[in-house]
């Protein structure tokens, strides 16, 4: 076998460059998509995690509240229980950057209580001085967030509308990766007005204590809405969180992959067509059916091994790349604040790798076993069925038995969070489409049944007999195209439904803010009193965001206090934006709807102050900004449960003749430079709509990629076709066809190929648009969105494509027009 | 003067005399009251904190015999720091305050010492100093007089300690009637007592193994602003209980070169009568050498103290309970001192008493 | 029918020796020549010449009157279109096509109306004996019925000129003898010029005239 494996099976690899060369880049691609996905998300949750590990150190138990904190005493009642060691109590403050973007997180510490819990927070001081780290001027910045700050001694941050000098004196070893400051305790509750507050207590219980029993000893001393719960608990919030949106990429780099595998396919089929006399005769001389099989395998192998190696290597590339230009979170934001290092995993690096080679063994394994089924003496034979293994049988049972298993499966609930029956639906619709390819392929001929044209005629009734030839060049388009058609369909409804929303809840001329509804910033009374005493204001309309914990098992949910009345209302999509019934009404998102089982009508328990409070859901709306999920509820009711009057958003409505830019000039000057954010809804719009391409960026690039392997199964198709065709070119040529005829006939070969696919694929897409918005959407982020079909883009990408594969096909069959396609006549096939 | 400790982990938190700090940075709070001569105690009020001032400990130090007739050094102190940091704040966390707990037990089995060490913002009731009575505490560490008994506690994986202390009489003054001077220098001095030959019984556990103990101790207690001067390289201490009921506290401040800057001492004869000895009648006389195989600092573990008191001249030779007593920080306050039990012999062996010794300045300058 | 007079053409690559110089051939309506000589001797790009698919260094052919050489590759194109049936020695038949659309493939490209192509191309397949299997794929032929399809398809458009190069190569020697039969038969019927290449002297011998190709020119072969 050993001379016979490099020099029978490897050399044909050689001879086919270009379809060898596509396979490898294929299996390359998909590969380092998939990897390079793996790879950066693997590194932002690790770093993510490491993140949660430092800050919890090592706790056994933390205690977490909404976003303001609750009463310190709790400290000090927890801190004296036999059950806790040791207690760390820490103020964290998303902290505003007058004039910079984002915030920046300031954990407040106790140094003193940092040893036994969150060495990794430990400051380090420079210089010698022995009290460094409890002076209130001195923040201790981690190595990313120092990298913001290039050269600077001090940092500038906000509280309230107050400026917060502060002096950079040293740096936090322990937490290089994260962006996070840390600074004093008792400094950080003076001047991030959070005296007497915490917002975060971790234990280390004393040994000998259990975690359940302390859990249930310590659990009624809690008031409401602060929770008590396992220190690592925190770590999976952020993996739930952005696992859809990995699911999501990841699943796109194994249609990549599949992609490939199907290119794979294609190219050994032809390659293995070809060569049936050669291993016919190989045969003849006594060489096993077995052998033959293992020297094809390993051609596939070979293949997947070396576009796997190159698609691991291109992975730490892209994925370098990613966090160099892109970002951890690959534009989505679920990362911010993170600074991951690329690291190098064997065991992910060794898995992908192990992918590419599948795709390229399971690629040649159809091929290779029907070809070596056929009887020795039949293979022998010259010009015996050529292309007898490419007649496909149309499925049309299989294919509707797909689509049914597609219907079903989209019924299931989500598997711990994970849509994976719409995934697996998708898979389903794909197959389903794949099936369908002959099915469409001949009716589509016999619809378009040509009269006049010779080429046209040959073309179609080329492909009208010959429909697996056909499947085996439609089916990477046509899973490409219905991937790409789905997710162009899918963000296109996503963004014309934020577009509408954006209308719905920016009914306002201007809009003032202090911060981020998380940051440091925020508005009194008096400051909103100066502002709606600016001329041209006609009202002014306040906005409180804070953070309630409904359970202890999911994240926070955000609590928007504000007026619903009045025009600045809310996009409901059930229940009614006025309630007459009894007991305070509250307006929650469809997130909260949704994990949490409530309907309209229904009561809501929310913890305010530390005090449990009733309310009834009045309605459930839109909220594509909070994934966690929101709740909307009456801002004078809220000042009355809770005394807080501090206010993060201000809806301003500006008198007719006013004009927003001299307003927000005049508001600004009241405030220290750089203290407000003012923008007329236009602009946020503009900015939430850019955020929102950034997102589906990587997304779009992915689709490119998986579009183009399709395309490059169009390449191999032809190139190989070509040369088993030239017999046919030759004749064609005697015939009176001229060259240009024949690269007619190839570009029409193409396009009706790439036709038949992109149709199919379109269609197939549309299905999985629907799978994507109503199942995987809904079961991941929990928000719904109205179906938009992006006609002319969609026509537009169809028919380039189209005009891509003729000129693909055309391309590669470049050799069939030569002079030597001519002689071809003679050659004996 | 006496073992300043900073066990803070990565805070070395007590004060950097002669260090040049950066303007801006030395505190808000008022400034700290000096030490002067002539200051009139009054117990029990001044048995309690004196939070004005930069740093004050109670420093308990003794031999413990258990049951089986094992004897055992052990070394109890509580610190507490004024950092001039956070006194206007109205944050329950200001750290105005600090509170370090040290402990330690010498045990020759072992062969070196155990120790453990607490610290936190005074912040009532999780730690704090208490003014007008003994009592200094970090959670369940804990130093307080009470009924007439000192009372000390600390716990730790490694051992534990839990000691009542009976004083045989009333404190004893240090210098002139408390106001002890470290240096030439007047302002380098501090408030100073002891409370020598306190009885002991408790209990101690070690390895999990609970046993009861009995002993002797002796207490410091000694507050000040500023102790020690720029040109001292470190100093020796020593505190004896002995067997006649007599009791000895003698130190010397030493310069880079080695040499007596200032020694002090005060005797108490076992019929009561007190001596007050200045420098020239106090000499400290290195002997045996143990070298460091840890630090490679080079301590004299044996002495010859000689005073010349009224009655004439008295020789005290020290020799260690074990040469390795030494306290390596340099992976926590960066202090590397040795703190030990040492026994007071005759030259023929027998021994006359028992007590501490304490070296500081061998491996590095102290921070006091 | 055709004449060919002075023909030459260099051997590819060589441009001292000549694969033929001088030709001369002069074939009438309804007559069929045999062109043998040894392998590499030309034969095959004497018909490529013939058929203007690759170019002669010399010489002029006319067919039916008209002058071929001089015609660029789209006009030669047309020519073969209309003008020109061939026979391959690998049949070519298409397997994608029925047999009636194999023997119609001339008449498409000649665009000729759909239904009247059809007629045609089964009124050939009758004449070639295979009128009742029009429908079928070519998948099932025999090597000999391929041929025969081959056959109608070379003669469906009433060329002037059948070019056969080596038909029966592929073919039993039985099979041969009635496929090479009617290919005569067929060419004689249309009153078309043949000319066929073959290294088979029993084919070679049950044409008009035998003609043995060297570098001298085409000659009388000696045996016959």
């Amino acid at each position: 076998m050993s001379p016979v494996l490099p020099r029978i099976f490897l050399a044909s690899l050689k001879r086919r460059r270009l379809a060898s060369a596509l396979s490898l880049l294929a299996i390359a691609l998909g590969v380092a998509l998939g990897l390079a996905v793996q790879l950066i998300h693997d590194a932002a949750l690790g770093e993510f995690g490491r993140g949660i590990r430092q800050l919890a150190g090592g706790a056994d138990l933390q205690v977490i509240g909404p976003r303001t904190g609750f009463d310190e005493q709790l400290y000090f009642q927890l801190a004296q229980r036999a059950e806790v060691a040791t207690a760390s109590p820490v103020v964290e403050v998303d902290a505003r950057m007058p004039g910079r973007e984002g915030t920046l997180r300031i954990l407040g510490i106790d140094v003193f209580r940092l040893a036994g819990i969150q060495p990794e927070l430990m400051p380090s001081a420079e210089g010698n001085d022995t009290f460094a780290t409890l002076r209130p001027e001195a923040v201790f910045l981690s190595a990313a967030a120092r990298r913001e700050f290039p050269g600077s001694a001090e940092l500038m941050l906000q509280s309230g509308t107050a400026l917060q000098r502060l002096r950079i004196a040293g740096d936090v070893p322990g937490a290089a990766g994260q962006m996070l400051g840390v600074m004093d305790i008792a400094a950080a509750q003076e001047r991030f007005g959070m005296l007497g507050r915490l917002t975060r207590i971790d234990l280390r219980l004393a040994d000998g204590s259990n975690r359940a029993q302390a859990m249930r000893a310590l659990q009624p001393l809690l008031p409401a809405g602060v929770v008590l719960r396992p220190a690592d608990a925190a770590a999976g919030e952020a993996g739930v969180l952005s696992r859809a949106y990995r699911v999501n990429l990841t699943m796109l780099a194994a249609i990549a992959l599949l992609t490939g595998g199907f290119l794979v396919f294609s190219s050994q089929l032809l390659s293995v067509v070809r060569r049936r006399r050669e291993f016919a005769f190989l045969m003849a001389l006594g060489m096993t059916r077995r052998s033959l099989m293992r020297g094809l395998l390993a051609e596939g192998a070979v293949l997947g091994l070396i576009g796997g190696t190159a698609g691991v290597a291109l992975a730490y590339g892209l994925a370098a790349l990613a966090f160099r230009f892109v970002g951890a979170d690959l534009g989505a934001g679920y990362f911010s604040g993170l600074r991951p290092a690329l690291a190098f995993s064997p065991l992910a690096s060794a898995a992908y790798l192990l992918l590419g080679v599948l795709a390229g063994v399971a690629g040649t394994w159809v091929p290779a076993a029907a070809s070596l089924r056929i009887p020795v003496a039949r293979g022998l034979h010259a010009g015996e069925g050529a292309s007898e293994a490419l007649v496909a049988r149309a499925r049309p049972t299989a294919a509707a038995g797909f689509l049914l298993a597609a219907f079903l499966l989209c019924q299931l609930p989500p598997w711990q969070s994970v849509p994976a029956g719409g995934y697996l639906a998708i898979a389903c619709l794909l197959v389903t489409a794949v099936l369908l390819v002959p099915v469409a392929t001949h009716r589509l001929t016999t619809l378009l049944q040509p009269r006049r044209s010779p080429v046209l005629r040959l073309a179609t009734a080329r492909l009208a007999a010959a429909p697996g030839q056909a499947m085996v060049a439609s089916a990477g388009v046509v899973a490409s195209v219905a991937l790409a058609v789905a997710m162009a369909i899918m963000v296109s409804s996503f963004r014309s439904s934020v577009d509408h929303w954006l209308d719905a809840v920016l009914p306002a001329d201007l809009y003032v803010r202090a911060s981020l509804g998380s940051g440091s910033g925020f508005l009194t009374p008096a400051d909103v009193a100066r502002i709606a005493a600016v001329p041209g204001v006609a009202s002014a309309d306040a906005v409180r965001a804070d953070s309630v914990r409904l359970d202890a098992q999911r994240p926070a949910v955000t609590l928007i206090a504000r007026a619903v009345h009045g025009g600045w209302g809310l996009p409901l999509v059930a229940g009614s934006l006025t309630y007459e019934g009894n007991g305070q009404p509250a307006w929650i998102s469809e997130a909260v709807a949704d994990l949490h089982r409530l309907t309209v009508g229904q009561p809501l328990e929310l913890p305010l102050a530390g005090e449990p409070q009733r309310f009834v859901v009045a309605g459930i709306w839109r909220d594509y900004a909070r994934q966690n999920g929101s709740v909307v509820i009456d801002r004078q009711h809220y000042i009355q449960l809770t005394g807080d009057e501090r206010i993060n958003d201000l809806a301003l409505r500006l008198a007719a003749t006013a004009a927003p830019g001299r307003v927000a000039a005049d508001i600004r000057q009241h405030f220290d430079a750089d203290t407000l954010e003012i923008a007329v809804p236009a602009e946020i719009r503009r900015i939430t709509l850019a955020i929102f391409d950034r997102t589906f960026f990587i997304t779009y690039l992915m689709e490119a990629v998986a579009v183009l392997i399709g395309l490059f199964g169009v390449a191999t198709t032809f190139a190989a076709l070509s040369t088993s065709r030239r017999g046919e070119f030759g004749m064609l040529r005697h015939l009176g066809m001229a060259r240009a005829d024949i690269a007619r006939l190839l570009a029409m070969e193409g396009a009706w190929t790439a036709g038949v696919g992109v149709l199919t694929g379109i269609l197939a897409g549309l299905a999985v648009a629907w799978v994507l918005i109503e199942v995987i959407n809904r079961q991941s982020f929990h928000w719904s969105m109205d179906f938009h079909l992006p006609y002319l883009p969609v026509a537009a990408f169809g028919s380039g494509l189209v005009v891509l594969a003729a000129a693909v096909a055309v391309l590669a069959g470049r050799r069939a027009m030569s002079q030597a396609a001519v002689r071809a006549v003679r050659e004996d096939w | 003067m006496r073992r300043l400790v900073g066990m803070l982990l990565g805070v070395a938190v007590l004060m950097h005399v002669g260090a040049t700090k950066a303007a801006g940075l030395e505190g808000e709070g008022a400034p700290y009251p000096e030490v002067h001569p002539g200051r009139s105690f009054s117990f029990p009020a001044d048995l309690g904190a004196h939070p004005a001032f930069r740093t004050e400990w109670w420093y308990a130090t003794g031999w413990l015999e258990d049951e089986s007739g094992q004897t055992r050094g052990f070394q109890v102190t509580f610190f507490r720091v004024r950092s001039r940091i956070g006194e206007g704040s109205a944050s329950r966390f200001a750290p105005s305050q600090l509170i370090i707990a040290h402990a330690a037990l010498a045990d020759a089995g072992l062969g070196r010492l155990l120790h453990a060490e607490r610290s936190a913002r005074a912040q009532p009731p999780l730690a704090g100093a208490e003014e007008g009575r003994t009592h200094a505490w970090i959670g369940d560490w804990r130093f307080s007089f009470e009924d007439g008994r000192y009372r000390a506690t600390a716990h730790d994986p490694a051992f534990s300690l839990d000691l009542e202390l009976h004083p045989e009489g009333p404190p004893l003054l240090n210098g002139e009637a408390g106001y002890s001077r470290k240096a030439p220098a007047p302002q380098h001095a501090s408030y100073y007592y002891s409370r020598p030959q306190l009885e002991v019984a408790g209990e101690l556990t070690l390895a999990g193994k609970r046993r009861a103990v009995k002993g002797h101790a002796w207490l410091d207690h000694e507050w000040s602003s500023e102790v020690m001067p720029a040109d001292a390289a470190g100093w020796d201490w020593v505190g004896l209980n002995l067997l006649d009921g007599g009791a000895v506290m003698a130190f010397q401040m030493r310069d880079h070169a080695g040499r007596p800057l200032w020694t002090a001492a005060t005797v108490r004869e076992a019929g009561g009568e007190t001596h007050r000895l200045p420098p020239q009648a106090v000499s400290f006389l290195p002997g045996r050498r143990w070298l460091s195989p840890r630090t490679g600092a080079e301590y004299p573990v044996e002495w010859s103290i000689s005073l010349q008191l009224p009655g004439g001249h008295r020789t005290l030779d020290l020799r260690p309970l074990m040469d390795d007593q030494e306290l390596d920080g340099r992976r926590s306050t960066g202090a590397v001192y040795w703190e030990g039990a040492v026994a007071v012999t005759r030259q023929d062996g027998t021994t006359l008493g028992q007590g501490y010794l304490e070296m500081t300045g061998y491996a590095n300058r102290p921070r006091l | 029918m055709l004449e060919i007079s002075r023909l030459s053409k260099r051997r590819p690559g060589d441009t001292e020796r000549s694969l033929f110089s001088g030709l001369e051939l002069r074939i009438a309506a309804g007559e069929c020549v045999a062109v043998v000589g040894e392998s590499g001797s030309g034969k095959s790009t004497l018909l490529n010449c013939l058929a203007g698919l690759e170019p002669v260094d010399g010489g002029e052919l006319r067919l039916g009157g008209t002058t071929l050489t001089g015609l660029d590759d789209d006009a030669y194109a047309r020519v073969r279109r209309e003008r020109f049936g061939f026979v391959f020695q690998a049949f070519h038949i298409l397997p994608h096509l029925t047999l009636a659309q194999n023997v119609a493939l001339p008449l498409w490209l000649l665009q000729r109306p759909a239904a009247q192509a059809e007629r045609e191309a089964l009124a050939m397949l009758e004449r070639v004996g295979l009128r009742d299997r029009a429908d079928d794929w070519p998948a099932g032929l025999s090597g000999g019925e391929q041929q025969r399809v081959a056959i109608a398809r070379a003669l469906v458009h009433n060329p002037q000129l059948v070019l056969a190069d080596e038909p029966t190569g592929n073919l039993d020697p039985a099979r041969a003898d009635d496929v090479l039969d009617l290919l005569l038969a067929r060419i004689r019927d249309s009153g078309a010029a043949g000319i066929l290449v073959t290294h088979s002297h029993r084919a070679a011998a049950r044409c008009d005239r035998i003609l043995r190709l060297s570098e001298s020119g085409l000659l009388p072969a000696d045996e016959g």
